[in-house]
């Protein structure tokens, strides 16, 4: 009898294990708040007029105002660059992984998936990455910029935070779409001859 | 007289000798339960891209386990040779150990020369590959070795405990060749050494189920059915894993209640073989066993079925919410291969352990 009791017992956890690591506490934990990261920059041009010859520069403040972020993304992208090359040089960095540099032709991610989905690069970008990034924590990443030909010269500018579980986990919100179908701020200086 | 003098010193000598192997067998074992600690904290670490320096914790434990898996080796070559009569049957734990250690600390240099050339390597590289089966062999090595001596030695009956030592590292190096097999943590610039993803998930399906029934059955066969064995073991699993993968991940630290319910299957496992150890029910034991591994391998597991289920970003604090969002799907496709992986085990250990007991 004793056996028996212990027995059933026994089946009785087992039952209880299996329907609350398979069905209960999953719900419970899927029904918990995700993390929010909200990154925001601000990017300061020296110059929005230069010669042909010289150089400026673009400052940016990246700062995440939301929930703690396991990777916050700031991309620094050159539309009107087939090569970085000495064109553009980083002047300041802080960010806790080195700068990726990314040619044109490569596999990169879009439409904010984290490289689920992807596409290939169409100009030249630079990404810089904190991995991870607490709240109201501020990174810098400062370019010079020596454009090799007059005209307009174009520069994309992004933050990303990851995970990205929200449309405020992106910067800008609105606006241009670049060729990773993601939101930028266009940053223009006029070069003459 | 001269021959009742030469047989006690004979019988000193050999004392001696097989409690220096016994040492030599639990240094080796040891430090490669260090060397597995320090191993999956190292993931950890890369996969939160803490900043590592080669003078990271993880890196001590590891390296410090090396040095003391060598140590156990010599020692236990030292042993061995010493041993007159006795010493075939401990060859075999020296031979596996000695090649073990061979490969093992062979892995450094060319984990070195790997690195000059391509950088830094995923989980699965040939340095990594080697470095693993290295801890497999010396794991495997040091069990023999401790088994052997507690069965010709009628040993005090806590010395039993160094089973639980013994069998530890072998499931945690065995565990490391399954990951290293099926997690897509191997794509690197040079190398695209990800397993290929319906591979990985049949891999992880078969051989996870397989070996926790194997490891415990094991130690349940090796230590002569002792009641409290198996919950030991999978406990101090779940203890090393939950501190290893689960805690140093800020957003994963309140899931730690649904892992330690994991305690359960084992110790009513426990119960069962104390109450009745026909085939019957050690087959049932073994596929229980078998049908938890989703659960006991949480959370890393998750990302070898995300690969081919659902094709998510996860980062370390999405880690649990898709872990959780697979659950019902990963059990559906592998619960029944899992229990008959299970089932397996079991057959595999009662073959493992004569062989180890030379019964």
């Amino acid at each position: 009898m004793n056996k028996f009791l212990i027995y059933l017992s026994g089946f009785v956890i087992l039952f209880l294990y299996f329907i609350s690591t398979i069905f209960i506490l999953p719900g419970e934990f899927l029904l918990a708040e995700q993390l929010i990261p909200e990154p925001f920059f601000q990017a300061t041009l020296s110059n929005s007029e230069i010669i042909l010859g010289d150089s400026f520069r673009l400052d940016i403040v990246s700062v995440n105002n939301g929930d703690y972020a396991d990777i916050h993304i700031v991309s620094v992208a050159f539309p009107d660059l087939v090569e970085i090359d000495d064109v553009v040089k980083i002047a300041t960095y802080d960010f806790s992984l080195s700068p990726s540099y990314i040619s044109i032709g490569e596999k990169i991610g879009s439409k904010y998936s984290g490289g689920v989905e992807t596409t290939f690069a169409q100009y030249p970008s630079i990404e810089a990455m904190s991995r991870p990034l607490k709240s109201n924590i501020e990174t810098h990443f400062d370019i010079v910029v020596t454009p090799n030909t007059s005209g307009i010269f174009n520069i994309y500018v992004k933050s990303i935070g990851i995970p990205h579980s929200s449309n405020v986990s992106h910067y800008p919100y609105s606006g241009i779409l670049d060729h990773q179908n993601e939101y930028v701020q266009v940053y223009s200086v006029t070069v003459n001859p | 007289m001269t021959n009742l003098t030469s047989n006690l010193t004979e019988n000193f000598l050999k004392t001696r000798s097989e409690i220096i192997f016994l040492v030599g067998s639990i240094l080796t074992s040891f430090g490669i339960l260090l060397v597995t600690v320090g191993g999956s904290w190292d993931i950890t670490n890369h996969l939160l891209s803490n900043p590592e320096t080669f003078f990271s914790p993880p890196h001590a434990l590891m390296y410090s386990g090396v040095a003391i898996s060598l140590t156990g080796v010599v020692l236990s070559f030292i042993g061995w040779k010493n041993l007159q009569k006795s010493s075939d049957s401990y060859f075999l734990s020296l031979k596996i150990q000695l090649i073990g250690i061979g490969l093992l600390t062979g892995a450094g240099p060319l984990d070195f020369i790997w690195h000059s050339y391509f950088g830094l390597d995923g989980l699965l590289s040939p340095p990594h590959f080697t470095l693993i089966i290295g801890m497999f062999l010396c794991s495997i090595g040091g069990m023999i070795g401790i088994s052997r001596y507690l069965k010709f030695n009628n040993s005090e009956p806590v010395l039993k405990y160094l089973l639980i030592l013994a069998v530890i590292p072998v499931w945690l190096s065995a565990s490391g060749i399954i990951s290293s097999l099926s997690l897509p943590f191997s794509s690197t610039d040079f190398f695209e050494f990800n397993p290929e993803p319906t591979i990985a998930f049949i891999i992880a399906s078969l051989a996870y189920p397989f070996l926790i029934s194997l490891s415990l059955t094991l130690i349940f066969k090796l230590s002569n059915y002792q009641f409290g064995f198996m919950s030991i073991l999978g406990g101090l699993f779940l203890l090393i894993y939950s501190s290893t993968a689960i805690i140093p991940n800020f957003a994963m630290f309140d899931t730690i209640q649904f892992y330690s319910l994991n305690l359960i299957p084992f110790i009513v496992a426990d119960i069962f073989l104390k109450l009745n150890r026909s085939k019957f029910s050690m087959f049932f034991i073994g596929g229980l066993m078998g049908s938890v591994f989703y659960m006991v391998y949480y959370p890393y597991v998750m990302y070898t079925y995300n690969e081919i289920l659902l094709g998510k970003l996860v980062s370390p604090s999405l880690i649990y919410f898709v872990y959780f969002e697979l659950i019902q799907t990963v059990m559906l496709f592998t619960l029944i291969p899992a229990i008959i992986m299970g089932v397996l085990g079991v057959i595999f250990s009662e073959k493992f352990a004569k062989r180890i007991l030379m019964n």
